[in-house]
Order: structure tokens, then C-alpha cells, then sequence
């Protein structure tokens, strides 16, 4: 998995910025590997991720296929481009390399603009790596990003690569630098950032206009160079974030996972009160605390729960609930609310490991 | 026994709690012995028993709360459904309908809906229940 991302860096090597390429390479080798291996163990469905990425490498179109359709989302790109240019340089400061990150960056954070058009995988990829680079959790890379994709990663992956075609069609759209100061003063608080490295990474990417395709994979390495602090770093992902590792677990689920980890954290009580409605935290019969098995049991369909102890003994005597007075059937709830616990846990170690 | 008696703590802690929330009853345990119980608790209004305060004597078994306490009148009263010498209740909540949900307190309550609403069919003082039948029949 992690050979997919390498291979795609090794033909694209910048004229500019191979040398530090290079340098960062062995590092970025380690660290995919390190991730693959990570993915694999954390992935349930390594099988159907691997297949969805070879779909997805199978399948690519040229950016030139593209270009047309790209050439109308330019104008929102650069726009957006522009603001995080300013961003990312006030942060980084590192040099020209680092700037071209930046602004890759910024092309991801496009994404949601542009239509979800089919293209090949190296923009997702690649910008998976870069991310792991980036935030130093080194959960992601390109092949993590296929391990966790569902079919929207996937097409996430396809947007951040749009968002490249988009920017490159942009920017040889507008080879001279007169629109981009036209964009420049539409986003005011930019305008201020603006220096003479701002400019450096556009220009660079006009020399490499005419090769598209080529233009990209630079780009693209350029970006996995450094590992950047940039805004979006220095924050937690957010959802609409198109930055953020594709192999996080959506913002809903990752919810869940921190209200399950809070209760599995502070035990039984905490989980009994923070599910608030019906737990009770003692067997009203005996008033004994209730443990996990406890809570998890639900031997009526009225809700009365019970510890199993008790449960055992109202069998017993004549085997109706206490509360409705229904009588006690056989296979009570357990079975199910044990089952979807399980899972819930399964999911909660899962996402655990991610975030460490 | 054990599971009663800590039952029973509870129930006290819950009645040293909700004392003032029902005037009505008033539950107290045994100094001695958390098993024996008394309540006082008025006669419900618009019922012969109004302004009357009625004394109860629980007797909880060990296996209490799976089974019922047994529950008189120490206080004389002419009910249908309470024995007149031995003060014992027929409810059928202190037999067969008995659930480990039920406290101490929630009988109380029971007893006093008795006291408001008396069952003339199944009579424990014949007499009552006989002249129920005919004043309210």
C-alpha cells in the first residue's frame, strides 16, 4: 500500500526542490511503511479498501481531459488559494519549498468548492502523505488514506486532486501575475501579508506550466517536504476540513467514540448518569451497584433493569417484572445490547490507536 | 438478608429524605431492629376515616424486597378489607400482587387508597363490607 504513494513520488522529481526531496525521502519511505503496517492492523477492511484503491489508480484522467471543466472553478481556487497563501507564509517563513506547500495546502482546503469530478488518485495520495508528514501522528498516509476510505474518502481524494488540475489550469490561465493581484485585492487581510515570497511559489508554478501533469506531481512533492506548521496543523481537523487525514474517523462517529470513551473512562456510574434516562446506577431491588453486565442487561421491554441476581430470583418466584409486571421472557434483551457493546468497543480501541 | 437490609437502609434514607414531601405518612423504623417498621398516616379526605390518624406495624421478612411485608393496623379501624381484631390488611398488593418495586413507603400509599376506596367483594370484616355494599351499592 505504502508502495503506491513512493511510486508516485519517484517519477516526479522538481527541479527545484529534489535535492531536498531526496533528503526527506528515506524519511517519508519509513514513515509510509510505518503507516501501511499501522493501517493494515487498524483497518477491519483492508480487502475492499485495497480493491477501492486499485480502482481508484486504475482509472486517471489526464489534467488536460479536465482542463476545461477546471478552467471555471479557477476563479474560486485562486480566490481561496490566495488567502492561504498569506497564512501559510506568515506562519512558515521556511523558504520556497515550504511556501509551495502552503499553497498546496490551500488547494485542499478547496476542495468542497469543486465538483467531484473522476481523476486519478496521486493528488489524494499524495496530499494522505502529507498529512502524516505534517501532523506527525504518522496514522496516515497515502495507503492509510486507502485503507480507511469509504467511498466518499474516495471522492475526496478525487476533489483534492481537481482542486490541483483547477489551481495548475488556473494559474496557466492567468500566466500574468496582474489577475492574481486582482484576487489579491479581494481578500483584504491578505492583501497585508503580501510580500515577495508570496509571489515566488506562483511564478514558479507559471515556469512549469506547460507540463501539467508534471506540474502536479512537483507540487505534490514539494508539498510532502516539510513538515509544515501551518493553520490548519496547528488546530484540530475540523469536519468540512479537507486537509483533515481522510483516514480520521468522521466527526460523528469520532463523537460517539469520545462520549464512549468518557464512560467507559469513569466507569459505571458516570455511565449510568451520563446516559441519563433510564440506567439506574442501582439495582433498585437490592440496591446493589449495577456493574457493566448489569447495565448492559435489559430483561424487560419497559426499561426496568434490574441486576442479575435479582433478575435470577424474580425468575424464580414468578418471573414478572417488577415494574410492569409483564412477564419475563426467556431470552431477554442481553443478547442484543452485548452485541452492539462489543462492536463499540471494538470501534472505541480502534479509534484510540488512531489518536495516539 | 443482606440485600434486604440494605434495602431497607435505603427506603430509611429515602423516608429521612422525602419526609416532608408526604405530610400523609409518617415512617419510622425500629430503633432496634431495622425489620420493624411503624407508620402513622392520616385518614384521606372525604372518607369516614378524615382527621383520623391510623398507626401501621410492618413486619419485613429477610427475603424482603422479593417478598412482601406484613402489614397491620395497630389502630382499630372498621374497614371492609381489614380485620377488625388483628388489624390485618387484605391487599392484594401484600399478597400476590407484591413487587420487589414496591417500598415501604408505596405501601403506605397503597394503604391509603385502600382506606379512600374499599374492595366490599373481598371482605375480611363482613360486616363492613356488607354495609358498604348496602349504603353505596
Amino acid at each position: 500500500m505504502a508502495s503506491g504513494s513512493i511510486n508516485v513520488s519517484i517519477p516526479s522529481i522538481p527541479r527545484d526542490f529534489g535535492k531536498k526531496k531526496r533528503a526527506n525521502r528515506s524519511a517519508k519511505l519509513k514513515q509510509c511503511k510505518l503507516d501501511a503496517r499501522r493501517e493494515q492492523w487498524l483497518s477491519q477492511g483492508a480487502v475492499k479498501n485495497k480493491g477501492c484503491k486499485e480502482e481508484l489508480m486504475g482509472p486517471r484522467v489526464s489534467p488536460q481531459q479536465i482542463h476545461e471543466e477546471e478552467r471555471k472553478n479557477a476563479l474560486e481556487n485562486l480566490q481561496m488559494r490566495r488567502r492561504g497563501v498569506g497564512v501559510g507564509v506568515g506562519e512558515d517563513g521556511n523558504g520556497n519549498g515550504n511556501e509551495n506547500g502552503s499553497i498546496h495546502h490551500d488547494f485542499d482546503l478547496d476542495s468542497p468548492l469543486n465538483s467531484p469530478t473522476g481523476s486519478s488518485v496521486l493528488g489524494g495520495n499524495e496530499s494522505g502523505t502529507n498529512f502524516s508528514a505534517s501532523s506527525s501522528s504518522s496514522t496516515t498516509s497515502g495507503s492509510s488514506v486507502g485503507g480507511s476510505i469509504t467511498e466518499e474518502d474516495g471522492e475526496e481524494n478525487d476533489n483534492c486532486l481537481d482542486d490541483w488540475e483547477a489551481m495548475a489550469d488556473a494559474l496557466a490561465a492567468n500566466d500574468d501575475d496582474n489577475k492574481l493581484e486582482n484576487h489579491f485585492d479581494e481578500n483584504n487581510p491578505c492583501l497585508e501579508l503580501q510580500s515577495s515570497l508570496e509571489y515566488e511559489p506562483t511564478v514558479q508554478l507559471d515556469c512549469n506550466l506547460p507540463n501539467l501533469g508534471f506540474q502536479n506531481e512537483n507540487l505534490t512533492q514539494e508539498r510532502k517536504v516539510p513538515p509544515r506548521v501551518t493553520p490548519g496543523n496547528s488546530r484540530a481537523w475540523r469536519p468540512d476540513d479537507a486537509l483533515r487525514p481522510q483516514s480520521l474517523p468522521n466527526l460523528p462517529k469520532q463523537r460517539s467514540f469520545k462520549n464512549i470513551d468518557r464512560h467507559y473512562g469513569q466507569g459505571v456510574l458516570p455511565w449510568g448518569c451520563a446516559s441519563g434516562v433510564n440506567v439506574p446506577t442501582s439495582c433498585p431491588i437490592c440496591t446493589e451497584d449495577l456493574d457493566l453486565t448489569d447495565t448492559s442487561f435489559l430483561p424487560c421491554s419497559c426499561g426496568f433493569q434490574v441486576c442479575l441476581f435479582c433478575h435470577k430470583k424474580m425468575l424464580e418466584l414468578d418471573g414478572r417484572c417488577p415494574n410492569c409486571r409483564e412477564l419475563y421472557k426467556n431470552d431477554p434483551v442481553k443478547v442484543e445490547t452485548s452485541v452492539r457493546r462489543g462492536s463499540l468497543t471494538l470501534r472505541l480501541a480502534r479509534s484510540c490507536s488512531m489518536r495516539s | 438478608m443482606q440485600a434486604s437490609r440494605a434495602r431497607l437502609f435505603k427506603e430509611y434514607k429515602e423516608v429521612q429524605r422525602e419526609k416532608v414531601a408526604d405530610p400523609d405518612i409518617q415512617l419510622a423504623c425500629d430503633d432496634t431492629n431495622i425489620f420493624k417498621w411503624t407508620a402513622l398516616i392520616k385518614g384521606p379526605s372525604e372518607t369516614p376515616f378524615e382527621g383520623g390518624v391510623f398507626q401501621l406495624v410492618f413486619s419485613v421478612p429477610e427475603q424482603y424486597p422479593l417478598q412482601p411485608p406484613q402489614v397491620r393496623f395497630l389502630t382499630k379501624i372498621f374497614h371492609p378489607n381489614v380485620h377488625f381484631k388483628t388489624g390485618e390488611i387484605c391487599l392484594d398488593i401484600l399478597k400476590n400482587a407484591w413487587s420487589p418495586a414496591w417500598t415501604l413507603q408505596s405501601v403506605c400509599r397503597a394503604i391509603i387508597a385502600l382506606m379512600a376506596h374499599p374492595e366490599p367483594d373481598s371482605p375480611l370484616n363482613c360486616d363492613s363490607g356488607n354495609l358498604v355494599d348496602v349504603l353505596f351499592v
